[in-house]
């Protein structure tokens, strides 16, 4: 918050947007989530990269998203 | 070495003597005497407290500052109820980290005569509430309250101690500038707070980095709360929890509503980034391990109240040993006599 606060303020802008996107990729999130908790069980260990091929679907997901955001746009 | 260990002290020194006097039009205080039972030499220094105050000024300059200080409304109406409860009234009292003053909007002229309201943020200060009582500000550290002893009725402190570095030190401070027989009543978050957005944050960072650090303040427990106010000289303690659970359309709004409220980390050990995959890891796992029906993710809020006395002689003490008059047993004839004692 240096200065005039320009790259902070289009940070905060694209952080802003963020929840929209989740919300067009609720599958992959819940699969992702369902990952997780399943490695929260007893018995479960949960490591680096356990659930990345879930990670990688909502990823590209949301990367998609954010393409029909900006497309659907003005 | 001695000439670097006399910079420190003079570092240590609270912010009230730095004010120049032009500005704010609030009462320049002069620095009271430290209390006998000062800090020990290696204190504990968890939070930066510099950029504690840069974020209560940024949190008190936004446009709107009331859409995210719903919290600290509510706590600051029931600590207000709580001191409603206590049938006496004080002619002096004091906020300790009061934000923009919402204890004393919900206090009327009769319970406390005039108050005065410290907190770290000039901002805060700048803008606070409409309230009946004459009120004075005073830009001062929770740490270094810079009042003389015997001063106060009543001192209260709502959602502010959490960010103290030295704890114990504050609330002999706050027992320090109570008169006898003053009270003391304030109100902390506790270690169950935000443990959804702890544990999401953790399992997310965990998967995608594989470690985790520190993203949510430590918080003090229940039991050593007792034991800090008991090691203050505070009697009759009273500690109750409290939780309120606030609902968020998700995770994002969560942190962004904190950080609105003037409650973004600040302890030195925090790590400077969070990355945008772990971020959204750690929504899809909010989402999904803590959701309500309705779609929304639930956040709690632990509330600690404490309320504290500073010793008097009015006060009841325990009767001596070997004084009792009745004995336990005659417990279950009570009913019975005091239906006799009717019935005549």
């Amino acid at each position: 918050m240096s200065g005039n606060g320009a790259v902070w303020g289009r940070v905060r802008c694209r952080l802003r947007a963020f929840p929209e996107r989740l919300a067009a990729c609720r599958a992959e999130a819940v699969a992702y989530g369902r990952c997780v908790q399943a490695s929260t069980a007893p018995g479960g260990r949960l490591r680096k990269d356990l659930c990345a091929q879930e990670f990688e679907a909502l990823r590209r997901c949301f990367a998609a998203a954010a393409k029909d955001a900006l497309k659907g746009g003005p | 070495m001695l000439p670097l260990t006399r910079f420190w002290l003079r570092w240590r020194r609270p912010p009230v003597a730095r004010i120049p006097g032009r500005n704010l039009g609030v009462r320049k205080v002069a620095s009271g005497v430290s209390p006998p039972s000062s800090a020990s030499p290696r204190a504990l220094n968890i939070f930066d407290r510099d950029l504690k105050r840069k974020q209560k000024n940024w949190a008190a300059r936004q446009p709107e500052p009331l859409k995210f200080e719903y919290l600290k409304e509510e706590v600051g109406s029931r600590i207000a109820d709580r001191v409603h409860d206590i049938a006496r009234d004080f002619p002096l009292a004091l906020d300790v980290g009061c934000g923009r003053g919402y204890i004393a909007q919900n206090l009327n002229k009769e319970t406390v005569g005039k108050f005065f309201q410290a907190d770290i943020a000039e901002n805060a200060l700048k803008n606070t509430l409409e309230t009946e009582i004459p009120t004075v500000t005073v830009l001062a550290d929770e740490e270094f309250l810079p009042f003389r002893e015997n001063t106060f009725n009543l001192v209260v402190s709502s959602l502010s101690l959490h960010w103290v570095n030295d704890l114990p030190r504050a609330l002999e401070q706050i027992h320090y500038v109570l008169k006898p027989d003053g009270v003391f009543i304030g109100a902390m978050f506790g270690g169950d707070t935000l443990y959804e957005l702890r544990c999401s944050l953790q399992l997310a960072e965990t998967e995608r980095e594989g470690g985790f650090s520190p993203h949510i303040s430590p918080f003090t427990a229940v039991n050593d709360l007792g034991h800090l106010l008991g090691r203050a000289g505070f009697n009759t303690l009273t500690v109750d929890t409290d939780e309120i659970q606030v609902n968020y359309p998700g995770m994002f709004e969560l942190m962004e509503d904190l950080q609105g409220m003037g409650e973004s980390n600040c302890a030195w050990n925090r790590k400077a980034l969070l990355h945008r995959d772990t971020m959204l890891a750690a929504a899809a796992v909010y989402q999904e391990m803590y959701r309500n029906e309705d779609g929304s993710v639930p956040a709690t809020y632990q509330i600690y109240y404490m309320i504290g006395w500073k010793y008097h002689d009015s006060q009841a003490r325990p009767a001596e040993r070997g004084s009792a008059t009745v004995s336990f047993g005659e417990l279950g004839k009570i009913n019975l006599v005091s239906q006799g004692k009717k019935s005549q």
